[in-house]
């Protein structure tokens, strides 16, 4: 039978936990002696240093651990005195485990005796023949064993990764370190985001806009060589629509720039806007009680329409929806089409908005499977 | 004469083919990238071709690279790039070699329909044909150097024409005054610049352009 991909996943999860608390189980017996004989070794302050480095060994071996077995990250910049005060209770949790698996095989041992006895015919404890409730009984009381044996070793997982984000959670300057560095990114991707997206207008511009300019002017340049007056007529009317047809063009361009319906409107017209020149079928639901600022209504506004952009060009969607809510003191905008799928967050304009939204602080998250739907989601903060 | 036409905007590719055909040339192939500007070219050998720069599928020089491959090729064949902006690279690139049957136009001088017809002639001709603001932007960059701040205004004039790759005859036509007044300022410029007089006027472009882009 085969077995689900998230059923595997959660087991093999379960699995490697497992093994990274029989680990931490054994360890923590050798931190208990070393607390125990370090405790007493810090009463001569020549011993202290080295002390104070065995600890810190120590507890990098289980901060690694942490990471190995159960995704546990945690900040390296502690002391050796902070490692030292780690040991003390983490040993504690060590020799739990230790224990805890220590009767989960007891308790195995027993079932197995106990189990056998009773296809044997006899009553658990061996000596007198089984009632017919043995079974029953044995069985729920070893459904409940196997229950709090379960209990017990999430609940000495659990606090082993609440200890050690305790001790090793992140100081004021490491914060301030990764923030520094998030910081540093999210500018180098604004720069290259503006970039792209000059990079973009100006080639609507060339290859739209001045093709079509270009093109009237030959119709004009033809028109006045032209020695027949129809001829020439004739030129001038195709010159005169091509004029339009630039006009046109020129405002779309500009308006894939900037739609100024967001500066005097706000949100809701302008992905209104967006919805009606939308060549696929858009619907709009903004549940917004008052207007965001006007920095994060101009990434929610590109958001969806380099989204709808997309779907257009490449999903074969027969339906877009764009749905922006208000949640709490953040701003969330969903774009989900019906199309084929398979969407991809590195791919170019999506990059570029993962770009925006992280320059504004925000997460962006695209999901879309081979085969769809796409749903493209941007939460943003405003506070 | 028979020419190949690559550019990708379909508008203005029906566009450039019916003036030419208007104008009594005959335009054998019309194409929109460079792969199947070469493959044309190898089997229709055309008297010219005029190619954009910009082309799928990447949108960089793709024409530029297949116009250059061309020349080398097919050094018998004119070849006139037109091109969105001033390219300084792209203009020495193409005059490397001998520096004839080449042209380097501004896209927008399409429109002036005159003088790109004026243009593709002195290409096909065997002559060059630079696009004014070209030339304008490689004299703008050398005039702080020396020799060139020895010329007078109307020498200055003339040599922007030459480098555009007037003749003589078209100099003293277009600026409105003698050929005689022109042949004087020629010579004058050849003498300021230190550059030796010769015969065709395709070469003195030559000269002038690589003296610029030196």
């Amino acid at each position: 039978m085969p077995v689900p991909a998230a059923m595997r996943r959660y087991l093999r999860k379960m699995l490697r936990g497992t093994l990274g608390l029989a680990i931490g189980a054994t360890t923590g017996v050798a931190e208990f002696f070393y607390v125990l004989f370090g405790g007493i070794a810090l009463a001569v302050p020549a011993l202290r240093r080295p002390v104070f480095s065995g600890a810190r060994t120590l507890s990098e071996m289980e901060r690694q651990r942490l990471e190995k077995y159960f995704g546990e990250e945690n900040a390296t910049d502690y002391s050796g005195r902070r490692a030292m005060a780690y040991l003390v209770p983490r040993c504690v949790i060590g020799l739990l485990s230790a224990g805890i698996f220590g009767l989960i095989l007891l308790g195995a041992g027993s079932g197995l005796i106990i189990g056998y006895q009773l296809l044997d015919g006899r009553s658990p404890g061996g000596d007198a023949p089984a009632d017919w409730y043995d079974p029953v009984t044995t069985l729920l009381f070893g459904a409940l064993l196997v229950f709090l044996s379960l209990q017990g070793l999430i609940g000495a997982a659990t606090l082993d990764g609440k200890l050690a984000r305790y001790f090793f959670g992140p100081s004021k300057k490491e914060q301030l370190r990764r923030r520094v560095s998030e910081l540093a990114t999210s500018r180098a991707e604004v720069v290259e985001a503006v970039n792209g997206e000059r990079r973009r207008i100006e080639r609507d511009l060339h290859d739209g806009v001045q093709q079509r300019l270009v093109a009237l002017g030959m119709l004009l340049g033809r028109a006045r060589r032209a020695t027949d007056p129809k001829r020439a007529s004739d030129l001038l009317r195709q010159a005169h629509e091509e004029s339009q047809r630039a006009l046109v063009d020129l405002r779309e361009v500009s308006w894939r720039v900037y739609p100024i319906a967001l500066d005097a409107d706000g949100l809701h017209p302008a992905l209104e806007a967006l919805a009606e020149r939308s060549g696929v079928p858009v619907h709009l639901r903004v549940d917004l009680p008052e207007r965001p600022p006007a920095a994060i209504e101009t990434v929610v506004y590109f958001v969806a329409s380099e989204a709808v952009t997309n779907t257009i060009k490449h999903a074969a969607a027969t339906r877009i929806d764009i749905e922006a809510e208000r949640d709490g003191d953040r701003v969330r905008v969903r774009i989900t089409d019906d199309g084929t799928g398979g969407a991809r967050e590195s791919g170019g304009g999506l990059s570029g908005l993962a770009r925006r939204v992280a320059a504004a602080d925000g997460q962006f998250i695209v999901d879309s499977p081979p085969g769809g739907p796409t749903v493209v989601t941007a939460v943003l903060p405003c506070a | 004469m028979r020419v190949i036409l690559a550019e990708d905007s379909t508008l203005l590719r029906e566009g450039l083919v019916r003036l030419l055909v208007e104008e009594g040339h005959e335009v054998v192939a019309s194409v929109g990238d460079g792969d199947a500007l070469l493959s044309t070219t190898a089997a229709y050998r055309p008297d010219v071709i005029v190619t954009d720069v910009r082309m799928p599928p990447t949108h960089t020089d793709e024409g530029l690279r297949a116009a250059l491959e061309i020349r080398k090729r097919w050094p018998e064949i004119g070849v006139l790039v037109l091109s969105q902006y001033v390219e300084k690279r792209y203009a020495a690139e193409l005059i490397t070699g001998d520096g004839e049957r080449v042209g380097y136009l501004l896209k927008d001088r399409v429109a002036q329909v005159g003088e790109f017809l004026d243009a593709l002639d002195r290409v096909a001709a065997g002559g060059a044909a630079f696009d004014p603001e070209v030339v304008r932007r490689l004299l703008a960059r050398t005039t702080h150097t020396d020799p060139l701040g020895k010329l007078t205004v109307r020498e200055r004039d003339v040599l922007e024409k030459m480098a555009q790759g007037h003749t003589n005859a078209g100099i003293a036509e277009s600026l409105f005054v003698s050929l005689s007044a022109v042949e004087k300022h020629v010579n004058a410029i050849f003498d300021k610049l230190g550059l030796a007089s010769t015969a065709g006027y395709s070469r003195r472009v030559l000269a002038i352009l690589r003296y610029l882009g030196s």
